[in-house]
């Protein structure tokens, strides 16, 4: 699975692809625009990690020429900018998800791995919390490499909020993806889920922690130690 | 100080030249008049003198004849009354007389030089004239010719009185002429108040608005360019400071990646998290100081409109695993739907993101942060924090204010960010004690009409960004 990374600090861009590969991601680096429209021209990458500021012009414009082509390449951007004006500029014009500097190169890795597991995409390896891990092929959770039986609508619960480990799924996503739009949802249905959900992964020795933020959604994080 | 309408400054001192105007015009043209009356009555009587003159002859033994013919005679009669003429010698004796009495017709003098306009009294009649040199033969003799002034000629008369009359007209007139100048005026001024009005809707982040110098009198037209000028200036400073923020978040924040991919690397995992803390403190205190940055070039457009409560929600998403990895929470309550109020979206993110990371960094551990959206445009931050003493209420807001100057990660620039967008805003940042213990800090917004809801004015938040996969290329698409 190759990579192409657009960022323009020498340093920066060593260290990323260093830790891309140490995660198995072969990867090639260009430095300006230029380079990066000629590239994903030649080779067909299975994602773009784009920084926005490029020596010879906006990593924006060539994201847009991207999507122009109607070539769906997973994008993801890279921006030191994430200020009051511009902050979903990024996202508008069709990057699948967006990382402001200085990012955790932990959070990189998943984000990417999210993007990679995406439907008509290569498989990518188990999604993963502490000690519990799930397949999105064969959609089975493993606490301590033993396979747990969950049912299908705690599966998909769990899946959705593993892909965005310590991030947090609001809970309209949670009922849109459980039930579908047309489902007649019952306003407490999902709280029982994810309430079944969580005392089982407990029971179980998941040290995993499903955190609900009230009127919000639900995050997924590993246990704390303390 | 209250501005004086350049209309209204203009139509005041119009009106004090008109008045003036109508004052002295008539009087100007009746002595005109006058002037011109007197002048046509002497040159008359100039000419009568003549006439006269032009019957003296001299006689051989030095004695003076004067035969009139019967109709001058007739002309000078004292039963017509109207016209009297004398003939003077250089003595004051009277030669020849209309007059019965043969009497100067002039009590004064009469022997002038050349030719006097005179007047005298004779009973009631006024009588004015003329007194002329002439020489017949040898002798120099004075003509007098008078008119009884309440026989004058009835037309002059009558013109100068009805000019009296006629005067009044000049009054209308003049009111006509100024309500033909204020229409003139406000035709002239039109341009102007155009100007004006686009004017009004320049700022920062509309600084390309140009005034049109089409239609502009010249008089105006180098205001209107130097104010162009100056807004060409303006719009280079605040492009300026737009690159030079992109540029500064650009130089510092991605050493602070590379520090933070290096810190990676190192095999003492506890080292390297308290490391990553601190650059997570430092990368907060550079957002700080680049919002400040920004806040300068943004302001609040009249159409903008934002949704409170998503804005709310999408802090409460962004906050929530900061607040949890200090072993504290953070939820939202209150309005349901969308809570549509007029304000810059990206400015209340701001605001409320800094309120919300101000109550976590300063709440006790295990305890939640509290985000209430009011349904009337209010946006509540609770907290369960050790409270504000009523007398550090003002300094909170200061830039680089802290209670604690040793606590790290923080530059008290949080709370300042959060003033500046709602002075932009038009409103105060509330500040009370929460019953019970905490802060309760308050946003309290002007709420829009659901009709000027915009849809898409900001990203959809509480959804999550796994709906913003390339799947859903299409519909952010659809939002720009």
């Amino acid at each position: 699975m190759r990579l192409l990374v657009v960022e323009d600090n020498d340093e920066l861009a060593q260290l990323l692809t260093q830790r891309l590969q140490a995660e198995g991601y072969e990867s090639d680096l260009v430095t300006t625009a230029a380079e990066a429209r000629a590239a994903v021209e030649v080779t067909r990458y299975a994602a773009l990690v784009l920084d926005l500021g490029l020596p010879d012009g906006d990593g924006l414009a060539v994201l847009r020429e991207i999507r122009q082509r109607k070539d769906p390449i997973p994008v993801l951007v890279l921006t030191a900018r994430g200020g009051l004006h511009d902050r979903v500029i990024g996202l508008r014009s069709g990057a699948d998800d967006y990382l402001v500097k200085p990012f955790a190169f932990e959070e990189l890795v998943a984000r990417l791995e999210a993007l990679l597991r995406r439907p008509g995409q290569l498989l990518g390896r188990a999604l993963q919390v502490a000690n519990l891990t799930f397949d999105t092929e064969s959609r089975q959770a493993y606490i301590d490499d033993k396979p747990q039986v969950l049912s299908a609508r705690e599966t998909a619960v769990l899946e959705l909020l593993m892909r965005r480990k310590d991030r947090v799924v609001s809970k309209k996503l949670v009922e849109d993806h459980i039930f579908g739009l047309s489902g007649d949802v019952a306003s407490n249905a999902i709280e029982v889920y994810v309430h079944r959900l969580r005392r089982q992964l407990s029971e179980l020795g998941a040290r995993v922690q499903i955190h609900t933020i009230r009127g919000v959604g639900y995050l997924i994080a590993e246990e704390k130690s303390d | 100080m209250i501005a004086k309408s350049i209309f209204s400054r203009i139509i005041f001192l119009h009106v004090i030249a008109l008045l003036i105007t109508a004052i002295f015009l008539p009087l100007v043209l009746y002595w005109f008049v006058k002037a011109t009356a007197d002048h046509v009555h002497r040159q008359a009587m100039r000419e009568q003198a003549d006439l006269v003159a032009g019957y003296l002859a001299a006689r051989p033994d030095g004695g003076l004849t004067l035969d009139l013919p019967p109709a001058l005679q007739a002309f000078y009669s004292p039963a017509y009354g109207r016209y009297a003429f004398a003939v003077l010698d250089d003595t004051g004796k009277v030669l020849f007389s209309s007059r019965a009495e043969q009497a100067p017709i002039f009590a004064n003098d009469p022997r002038t030089f050349g030719i006097a306009f005179l007047e005298a009294q004779r009973g009631n009649a006024e009588v004015a004239g003329v007194s002329m040199e002439h020489e017949v033969g040898a002798r120099k003799v004075w003509i007098e010719v008078g008119e009884d002034l309440a026989h004058r000629d009835v037309i002059i008369d009558d013109i100068v009185a009805d000019f009296k009359r006629a005067g009044f007209i000049t009054l209308p007139m003049l009111l006509f002429l100024l309500g033909v100048d204020i229409i003139i005026f406000r035709r002239a001024l039109h341009p102007l108040i155009e100007a004006s009005e686009m004017a009004a809707h320049i700022n920062p982040r509309r600084t390309d608005v140009r005034l049109p110098p089409d239609g502009i009198p010249k008089e105006i037209l180098p205001l209107v360019q130097a104010i162009n000028q100056a807004l060409d200036r303006l719009e280079g400073g605040f492009r300026a400071q737009r690159e030079f923020t992109a540029d500064a978040a650009h130089e510092l924040r991605t050493p602070l990646t590379i520090l933070r991919g290096r810190i990676d690397t190192l095999p003492d995992r506890t080292v390297a998290k308290a490391l990553h803390r601190d650059i997570e403190g430092m990368a907060r205190i550079v957002s700080q100081l680049l919002d400040i940055a920004e806040l300068e070039t943004l302001s609040v457009d009249a159409q903008d409109r934002a949704d409170l409560r998503a804005i709310s929600c999408e802090v409460a998403e962004v906050a929530a695993p900061l607040a949890l990895a200090q072993g504290k929470n953070v939820a939202l309550s209150g309005a349901d739907a969308a809570v549509w109020v007029r304000g810059n979206a990206d400015m209340l993110t701001g605001a409320i993101r800094n309120l919300v990371e101000n109550a976590i960094n300063y709440s006790r551990p295990t305890t939640t942060v509290e985000i209430v959206v009011d349904e009337s445009g209010t946006v509540r931050v609770l907290d369960e924090g050790p409270g504000i003493k009523p007398e550090e209420r003002e300094l909170i807001f200061q830039r680089f204010w802290r209670r604690d100057r040793r606590r790290a990660g923080s530059a008290g620039l949080g709370l300042a960010i959060v003033q500046r967008v709602a002075e932009a805003h038009g409103t105060a940042v509330g500040v009370e004690d929460r019953p019970g213990g905490g802060t309760i800090f308050s946003l309290k917004l002007v709420r829009a009409d659901a009709d000027q809801a915009v849809p898409g004015a900001v990203p959809a938040a509480c959804l999550g960004s796994v709906t913003r996969t390339a799947s859903n290329q299409d519909t952010h698409n659809d939002k720009k």
